[in-house]
């Protein structure tokens, strides 16, 4: 039955209406989303973060709020609030429009400057307002940024600048064009002083930002889907008379292209600046390691009761399965660490290391996959952690390009080390890879000179490194994440100048004669422990995979404290003439 | 003057508050998912506006829509039935803002009612009975367990935030109460996004008696007399009868004059229910506030001779109440069966479907309130009652006979309907001797 129109209705004739006041919607409570066209209620909005919650799009926060977001309730200390209106080129009417800005809004000028802290962290923060000019960088946005800096140097605090901006304040010329130089000189000063600036882009970041202070940061945060470019996209389409593809200067695009660390979502931010803050606070790392020992200490006890007992047995069956596995042959080791199921580089990062958080991109090109790299907490001090990643499924390791690292995944390495020495946090390198890719865009970008630069950089950097080849050391790939201050390799891992499939076809022509190279090449553990090109060997259960791995992590943890506990007591120059002569007697 | 009513929401309540507003004149604008497009309260109001998608989320309770449509069709209130934004505070409050007229109370009682504890320590201190328990919110088992030893056990672990049965656990012992409280806890985060819990002494064997109130903006409230939904499977009610045979005269006055006590205390403006546990000692203790229509309403309606979604149309204009207590007299006794599409030998499954031929009793003293027809589908987007058959004689015997005459009556094909299950119920020589409890069902499934 279908009752369209069917119905009577109700009569409305002869209808006099005597309303005395219509509904009607208070100015400002209902909003449209400039994302998804959707009604929104915008009280809803401002008390929160500024996302649609119909698309879940983000509004440009102000930066009062902004500061609200992140900081300790009742922390934050405004500086240089009032500035004197410049006006370098005497432009008109920029006067009339500024004065007018500063009365409709909350602001001074453009950047809102101060101290706050997160987490008990104090920090300086610099948070730029879209609502003022676009957040252009006039003289007094440029000058408020860098006294900003300046005492942040003065004061050894960290940098955090929320960066929103459409680029320099073409109203006031040349001199909004000097801000660049002036914000990035301070920047240098303030990185040389060995302190942490995080840069945050948020939609959008174009222009002379982009090329200033926002791209310098140690580490660059950016909000989802922000614009971020130096030309702005508009401008490149009628230059370039083409359409550009979807997506373009985004902030996904600029994390697949090397550029920023990480995408943070709004309810995370302040969580993640609190972690990266904590990661870089030194004396806290000291307490924390102090702590740790402690804990471990009561943890131990324990350990030793069952000695008497569990122990010796234990000892026993793996002594058994030792036998075993000592009678492998070469070949039967390089099938071993090639096997699917073996722990791969992140399984390490997960049982090793608290809270790992991973940076992305080497800053020039790409974010390479196939090398993952981050800060985590190892005994209750931050430690950099890179590893050549492999997946476990065809498509994990498409992703990862099954462990084999372009030149941009090596000079992102590169850039996490250099971090690491910085900040005077150890490196811990994992090593898996079958070798450095081989192909056209590899070489395009200069695969050999990459491999060269670490080889060349990690010679030389500060703070104590560690490799430790888990599963394939495929020749110069391998060497590449390994010019360490010692060298570890777990038991059937392997470690050479080529696969000896490859041997075997260089020497013979044959690459099916791969188990006999694997003989004669000494890529073993032993082999490599026996020639002095390693120092240790990590003993590994029989048919090791990722639930067998409570053991090995259990000794990799303890020999990675002693670690660190011997090379870290060593001065830099130390340290590194060391490392030299590591090298140097092979 | 209200002129112009938009219903907030679908099925029969929808069909019954436009027929409410037809006696009196008013205008109706009904408001539909494009799964509603068919329904009854599309076809049947003076205008329908689409509100969007089926799932509720984007239509029913989509208060940004909902004020658009309302702006848009020109009427100046909204009635917003029960269930979906029916007891929302938020939107009672942007009501307020728009100058619409909200049918129901204010969002700031609704607020206060709809956060249990708060409604718990309004009605302590307006001296109405409340069951024991904790009088500070509870987040961990740990501290529970403590509360549980002394409010004494079985005691029932419920989210601040929670209704439907969500959220809530039953601990017999000390040994139960940590696992059900995280249980219960767990639950409540995941609905209603929250982890606040309270802990109550578990009342046993208790019948549910609910009292119905009605308050005007000018101080004045009056009850009408009880419901007994004692009949409810999962805290889903599914048979209501009024008067209760459990309440005396004296009874019904004591119950009757804390519910006015509550609703004073709440600052309750328009109709309202009270819900109590009566245990068999004749103890009672407040449980709740529905700060909207029931849908069991229609049982007071009939022994009341009250129309009380039209007395929600007139309290929501600012009109004074046109009875005073003593002018509320209870005659005869009524009764309601919820049909619903579900299957009962699978658990009640929700049966969505077509409905392809049908059949529905009449006659006097019998109603239906329903919004389906036959050709018409049932969605799986919503509840699925599909009507509430009602009765009305002179006493309970007589019209459990009309009930049990009625329910043989109804047909509807195409879907599976707990019909059957009803009249069986209507069959029990328990229910049929008033032996009922909240554990009724569950001691029939068992």
């Amino acid at each position: 039955m279908i009752l369209k129109d069917m119905f009577k209705k109700t009569n409305r004739e002869n209808r006099v209406s005597n309303r005395e006041s219509r509904p009607e919607v208070p100015d400002g409570l209902l909003r449209k989303c400039n994302k998804c066209g959707g009604t929104i209620i915008a009280d809803d909005v401002k008390k929160g973060l500024y996302i649609c919650p119909l698309c879940h799009g983000y509004f440009r926060v102000p930066a009062y709020r902004r500061i609200e977001m992140i900081a300790d309730e009742g922390s934050f200390e405004e500086w240089d609030r009032e500035m004197e209106f410049q006006n370098p080129l005497a432009f008109r009417g920029y006067e009339e429009k500024v004065k007018k800005l500063r009365e409709t809004t909350d602001l001074n000028e453009a950047v809102v400057t101060g101290k706050i802290s997160i987490g008990g962290t104090e920090t300086v923060v610099a948070v730029c307002d879209g609502r003022f000019l676009m957040a252009s960088m006039g003289e007094i946005v440029g000058e408020k940024i860098t006294r900003a800096v300046e005492r942040a140097t003065e004061e050894k605090l960290p940098v955090i600048i929320f960066a929103c901006s459409g680029g320099a304040r073409m109203q006031e010329g040349m001199v909004s064009l000097m801000q660049m130089a002036k914000t990035s000189a301070a920047l240098k000063r303030h990185s040389d002083a060995g302190l942490l600036y995080i840069s945050v882009l948020t939609d959008p970041t174009t222009g002379g930002v982009t090329a200033s202070f926002a791209m310098l940061g140690d580490i660059i945060l950016a909000e989802p889907k922000a614009l971020i470019g130096f030309a702005g996209p508009r401008v490149i389409e009628q230059t370039i008379g083409e359409k550009l593809p979807k997506g373009f200067q985004r902030s996904e695009f600029l994390l697949e292209h090397g550029f920023i660390d990480r995408i943070v979502e709004r309810e995370e931010m302040r969580d993640v600046l609190n972690q990266i803050l904590k990661m870089h606070r030194k004396a806290a790392a000291g307490n924390a390691e102090e702590k740790w020992h402690l804990e471990s200490a009561a943890e131990e006890q324990p350990d030793k009761d069952r000695k008497t007992g569990t122990e010796s047995v234990s000892h026993g069956q793996e002594n058994s399965s030792r036998a075993a596995v000592s009678s492998l042959k070469a070949w039967d080791r390089v099938q071993i660490s090639r096997k699917k199921d073996r722990p791969v580089g992140e399984d390490y990062i997960q049982a090793l290391f608290d809270d790992f958080m991973e940076f992305h991109g080497d800053r020039y090109y790409k974010d390479d996959r196939a090398i993952v790299g981050g800060i985590g907490w190892f005994h209750g001090e931050p430690v950099t952690v890179i590893a050549q990643a492999k997946g476990k499924t065809t498509k994990e390791n498409i992703s990862h390009n099954f462990g084999m690292p372009s030149p941009d995944g090596y000079r992102k390495a590169l850039r996490l080390m250099k971090q690491a020495e910085k900040f005077g946090r150890p490196i811990i390198c994992f090593v898996d890879t079958p070798g450095a890719f081989c192909g056209l865009e590899a070489e395009e970008r200069g695969q050999g000179e990459a491999i060269a630069r670490n080889l060349y950089e990690m010679s030389s950097i500060q703070v104590p490194i560690l490799s430790i080849v888990i599963g394939e050391g495929g020749s110069g790939g391998a060497l590449a994440m390994a010019v360490a201050d010692e060298v570890w390799m777990l038991e059937n891992a392997v470690y050479s100048i080529l696969s000896p499939e490859g041997f075997a076809s260089i020497l013979w022509k044959d690459s099916k004669r791969a188990d006999e190279a694997a003989e004669i090449m000494k890529l073993t553990a032993e082999d490599l422990k026996n020639m002095g090109i390693i120092e240790k060997i990590i003993r590994e259960p029989s048919d090791f995979t990722c639930d067998k791995m409570v053991k090995v992590c259990s000794r990799l943890e303890k020999r990675i404290s002693a670690f660190l506990e011997k090379y870290e007591a060593l001065d830099a120059s130390e340290l590194v003439s060391r490392r030299y002569d590591r090298f140097r007697r092979m | 003057m209200i002129e112009k009513i938009l219903i907030a929401n679908r099925g029969e309540i929808a069909v019954r508050i436009i027929r409410a507003c037809r006696e009196m004149g008013i205008e109706t604008v009904a408001v539909y998912s494009e799964a509603d497009k068919e329904a009854l309260h599309t076809q049947l109001a003076d205008e329908a506006i689409c509100i969007g998608p089926a799932p509720s989320s984007e239509s029913y309770l989509n208060m940004e829509r909902i004020i658009s449509a309302t702006l848009i069709s020109g009427a100046d209130a909204i009635h917003p039935g029960f269930g979906f934004l029916s007891e929302n505070s938020k939107f009672a409050e942007l009501c307020e803002q728009c100058n619409i007229t909200f049918i129901g109370p204010s969002s700031e009682v609704i607020r206060k009612m709809g956060n249990k504890s708060e409604a718990r320590n309004t009605m302590i201190a307006a001296g109405v009975p409340v069951t024991p328990g904790s009088t500070e919110p509870i987040y961990d088992a740990a501290d529970g367990v403590e509360t549980a030893a002394q409010i004494g056990y079985p005691v029932i672990i419920k989210a601040a935030l929670g209704g439907g049965g969500k959220g809530m656990r039953v601990a017999e012992t000390p040994e139960e109460f940590e696992s059900s409280f995280n249980t219960a806890q767990k639950e409540a985060q995941m609905a209603f996004g929250d982890n606040t819990m309270y802990i109550e002494h578990y009342v046993q064997h208790p019948r549910h008696i609910e009292f119905q109130i009605l308050a005007d903006q000018y101080g004045n409230v009056v009850h009408l007399g009880e419901r007994d939904c004692s009949i409810q499977r999962n805290h889903q009610k599914m048979i209501e009868e009024s008067p209760s045979i459990a309440l005396s005269d004296e009874l019904r006055r004591r119950m009757g004059e804390a519910a006015v006590r509550a609703a004073k205390a709440a600052g309750y403006t328009n109709a309202g229910t009270i819900e109590f546990l009566l245990e068999n000692n004749n103890n009672f203790y407040f449980m709740e506030m529905n700060t909207r229509i029931q849908v069991e309403h229609p049982v007071t309606e009939w022994v009341t001779g009250i129309d009380l979604v039209k007395e929600q149309i007139r309290i929501a204009d600012g009109q004074k109440l046109g009875v005073t207590q003593d002018q509320i007299q209870i005659k005869g006794h009524a009764i309601e069966c919820r049909i619903n599409a579900e299957n009962p030998a699978k658990n009640f499954r929700p049966s969505p479907g077509t409905i392809t031929d049908m059949y529905l009793p009449g006659g006097k003293g019998v109603r239906i309130d329903s919004a389906i027809y036959s050709g018409y589908t049932v969605t799986p987007y919503y509840d699925s009652m599909l009507a509430k058959l009602i009765v009305y004689a002179a006493n309970r015997k007589e019209a459990i006979r009309k009930m049990q005459s009625a329910l043989g009556e109804v047909i509807i094909e195409g879907i599976d309907t707990n019909v059957d299950y009803q009249y069986e119920i209507l069959n029990n020589p328990d229910f049929i001797a008033g032996n009922i409890d909240v554990g009724f069902i569950e001691n029939l499934n068992s």
